[in-house]
């Protein structure tokens, strides 16, 4: 199946405030506890999120936290990991655990008639692991097949290698799944340090969507969710990254590309920055949407990419802003000038009114489809605890959206995107692109890598 | 007093799931309207889906459902190049859309209380659209983009293009949706055009809209903007009958990666077929996530592949029922090609027991209700089902097949399907590497 394109948005939104369904409760164990009854389906949806992520993996053993979140998975001392299979799929249900810059989650849907057992289960999982030695070599094996399996993605390849350049020595630049060589270097004594740093209950949030009433996820959290360490969180700074002055360019080369994958971007806000709205606002109408200035400059005027889009990444501290475009190799040079200038116009002047408040429109309009079913409005409220967004973060999202104007918009861009300090990367054949690229204007740095070096 | 013929159908009700109620009509112009309101959240999600896709295309034309579909963004009458998209997005819309072998499908989620606007739209682009050479030639390219990256620099696509081309030897499944680079290069204004009086036309769509509305006022809406548009006459749709397969047919691929890769294709019922449903239930239990039979064996046992994958076309004739295995680096293709037959013959011989049986129904009601949980997903499946197999409420049949089907039926349906005369293989090794 072909499709006419593929980019989404992502952005922040808005939760009802009237109708609500939402409760907010407490555990008898002092954890928060999230609810959004909706009686649409008979599906129950739970997440539990614990606050500490891949950022807290020791230097070396990059891809630990994913580790450990796939040997949760791996059983128990009762139960072997074949069993935990068996039984997720025999209630009606999907288990997935797994673990972020800023969190380990564990989140699963099931059956309402099976939601008892589901608890249970997640419970066991969560307090009781097992740790087996051969479990570990299991999944380090399969983590390094699925880095070996990276080499055919060439836009994951683009990400991964952007992110390590736009951040740098930052905790947020490297890889989350970590390298072959890190991998390698996790031992089971690793897992059960992790474990005991990251899963505890006083860093955990715990939220249920579905038919279920308040009383009722209380009681169940409270039977299975109980016997969870409580030890004192980990407390570790993370700095702000900040990006280095000058255009660093790394190429990913793989033989016969006739596409090439560009990714070009800084850092951008944290979500406490007071120009961090009107920065999503200016982003919407420089390329967050199909009718944006970069989308419809480089795809619909020129057909020069099938894609093209920009996006403002949040996170606990400060993320990127990037711009990614897929143009064949012969215009992928041309392209990038073309985005170049168009960044360097923009961050001068600022959108154009109409501009605005298109973006405005739609910013405001589609937060329908953000709170549409009820597990996308306990997303929203486990995001804002998760990424430590200010207090009501969804709830005045509108009302700051409504208050950029153009002045501000073009102050956030101004301010936010340095454009004497960007990071690029390009996945294509080198000897085709590097001498082209070296010629761009104000580039400080052209490294190449072997695509295959993961 | 007016004497005009109503130029619409009365609306008839069928039950839809537990909860909904369908309505559904068909105006005097052929255009089949099906409405599904659902007032949980106030949006709605219209749909229309024309009968043109990828099998319709001419030779030395592919491709060309999939560029149309691009061009039906551009410019109409009434709205200029780019209009379209400002206009839905300032509502806080989204809109995409996406082809296939039997159709093209145009989907838009709006807030509630647009319906007006998008009906609006719909229709002046069904008879309205302007085609320019300009936007021709910049759509190419960008459709010529869109190729390299889903198929010619995408390994998964360049090994499923060759696995259709050689399963099928006079069907139009063969032809690849996105077509071949030389004719999207070749597609003139006149092409396009003719392809649009053809094909574009209300008595050859089907429209769905699910969400916040009320069946009677959408049912006027619909018929002010849709009422007076004109049928086509529409080709009857060419009758190919595939060639019975009577060996297996094998081919080999080089390419720049780490690992590699096998990719199999037995033919498959048609998605209207019940055998369809049986053969999904079959699917789940072989490669439905982490706890299904190829995944142990392949991935978690013998560590000999990377990820496993399969599932049937949902075609509306005889499709294939896809495999796909990732080796790990240093795997042999023989040794899983072994293992991968073991599984098969193991699934043929010995009739799933009632556990097992019993987990692959609730992991296939799982995903059904999930697909059913935004106005999106009601409008998407009913409308699929309507298309495809004639019926929206055949999604509640295919469930209830889900439900009932018994081992038995599960072990004559791998008996009859899975055989290696029927089968078709890609295999794709690291340049420089060996089998």
């Amino acid at each position: 199946m072909t499709a006419r394109v593929s980019a989404k948005l992502a952005k922040p939104s808005k939760k009802p405030t009237k109708s609500s369904s939402a409760m907010e409760l407490v555990t008898a164990d002092g954890v928060p506890l999230l609810i959004e009854r909706s009686d649409a389906v008979p599906l129950v949806h739970v997440q539990l999120t614990f606050s500490r992520g891949t950022v807290h993996d020791p230097v070396g053993k990059e891809g630990l936290s994913r580790l450990l979140s796939k040997m949760l998975r791996m059983g128990t001392k009762q139960l072997r990991a074949s069993d935990v299979e068996d039984r997720v799929d025999s209630m009606g249900a999907q288990l997935s655990i797994g673990a972020g810059a800023s969190y380990l989650g564990v989140s699963g849907v099931v059956v309402e008639r099976n939601v008892e057992e589901f608890f249970q289960l997640i419970g066991e999982l969560l307090t009781a692991p097992a740790f087996r030695p051969k479990d570990l070599a299991q999944q380090k094996r399969e983590t390094l097949a699925s880095l070996e399996q990276l080499c055919d993605d060439d836009r994951s390849l683009c990400g991964r290698h952007f992110r390590a350049l736009a951040m740098g020595k930052h905790p947020y630049g490297r890889p989350i799944g970590g390298s072959s060589k890190s991998v390698r270097a996790v031992q089971l004594k690793d897992i059960e340090a992790q474990y005991r740093k990251l899963i505890t209950a006083k860093d955990l949030v715990i939220g249920v969507a579905g038919p279920l009433s308040g009383e009722r996820v209380a009681e169940l959290c409270d039977k299975h969710f109980s016997r969870l360490p409580r030890r004192a969180p980990v407390v570790e700074h993370v700095a702000e990254p900040e990006a280095p002055k000058g255009l660093r360019i790394v190429v990913v080369d793989k033989p016969e590309r006739t596409q090439t994958q560009v990714a070009i971007g800084t850092t951008g806000t944290h979500s406490r920055d007071r120009d961090h709205v009107p920065l999503i606002v200016a982003n919407t109408a420089f390329g967050g949407l199909f009718s944006a200035r970069l989308t419809q400059e480089v795809r619909v005027r020129r057909g020069l990419s099938y894609g093209a889009s920009s996006s403002v990444g949040v996170d606990r501290a400060r993320e990127l802003w990037s711009m990614w475009t897929f143009p064949s190799a012969t215009d992928a040079v041309g392209c990038i000038e073309l985005q170049l200038k168009l960044l360097a116009d923009y961050v001068a002047e600022g959108p154009s009114e109409r501009e605005l408040q298109r973006a405005k429109s739609y910013l405001i309009k589609s937060h329908a489809f953000e709170i549409d079913t009820a597990d996308k409005r306990l997303d929203q409220r486990i995001d804002e605890i998760v990424h430590d967004l200010p207090k009501g973060y969804h709830d005045n999202f509108l009302d700051q959206v409504r208050a950029v104007d153009r002045a501000s918009a073009h102050a956030a861009m101004a301010k936010r995107i340095r454009v004497d300090a960007l990071a690029m990367v390009v996945v294509a054949t080198a000897k085709d692109i590097v001498p082209a690229l070296k010629a761009l204007p104000g580039v400080s740095s052209v490294d190449v890598v072997p695509f295959d070096r993961i | 007093l007016s004497t005009a013929r109503p130029s619409v159908n009365p609306l008839q009700t069928v039950p839809f799931g537990t909860g909904l109620t369908l309505h559904r009509t068909t105006l005097r112009n052929g255009l089949k309207l099906l409405m599904l309101p659902d007032a949980t959240a106030p949006v709605l999600s219209f749909h229309l889906w024309y009968g043109v896709g990828s099998r319709h295309a001419k030779a030395g034309k592919t491709g060309i459902s999939h560029l149309f579909e691009h061009l039906m963004f551009n410019e109409t009458r009434k709205l200029p190049a780019g209009e379209l998209d400002r206009l839905i997005e300032a509502r806080g819309g989204s809109t995409n859309a996406s082809t296939w072998v039997d159709w093209t499908h145009y989907h838009t989620d709006l807030p509630a209380g647009e319906l007006d606007f998008i009906a609006r739209i719909e229709a002046e682009r069904m008879h309205h659209l302007v085609l320019n050479d300009a936007a021709l030639t910049s759509e190419k390219d960008v459709v010529m983009n869109e190729r390299r990256f889903r198929v010619d620099d995408d390994i998964e696509g360049t090994v499923g293009e060759k696995l259709y081309s050689l399963a099928f030897t006079r069907h139009p499944y063969r032809i690849p949706t996105i077509g071949h680079m030389r004719d999207i290069k070749g597609f003139t204004r006149k092409d396009c055009e003719q392809f649009y009086k053809t094909y574009y036309a209300p008595n050859n769509a089907t429209m769905i809209i699910a969400g916040d509305l009320k069946p009677k006022q959408a049912l006027a809406c619909i018929e002010k903007h849709f009422g007076k548009l004109k049928p086509a006459r529409i080709p009857a749709p060419r009758k190919v009958v595939e060639p019975a397969q009577r060996a297996e047919r094998t081919a080999e691929l080089r390419w720049p990666t780490p690992t590699a890769k096998i990719v199999l294709g037995y033919k498959s019922p048609a998605f209207p077929d019940e055998a369809y449903g049986v053969l999904t239930v079959l699917n789940e239990a072989l490669f439905g996530g982490r706890g299904s039979r190829m995944w142990r064996r392949l991935v978690h046992k013998t560590g000999l592949c990377a990820d496993v994958q399969a599932s049937p076309s949902p075609f509306a004739d005889v499709g294939l029922y896809e495999m796909s295995f990732s080796l790990r680096q240093g795997a042999k293709v023989r040794e899983v090609l072994r293992v991968v037959d073991e599984e098969l013959r193991d699934i043929q011989r010995t009739p799933m027991s009632e556990a097992e049986l019993s987990k692959v129904k609730n992991r296939l009601e799982l995903g059904f209700l999930l697909g059913l949980e935004s106005a999106y997903g009601k409008a998407e499946q009913a409308g699929f089902f309507e298309v495809v197999a004639g019926d929206a409420t055949g999604l509640f049949t295919r469930l209830e097949t889900y439900r009932t089907v018994t081992a038995k039926e599960l072990q004559s349906c791998a008996r009859t399907l899975l055989n290696k005369s029927t089968r078709t293989r890609v295999t794709v090794l690291p340049k420089g590497g060996r089998p």
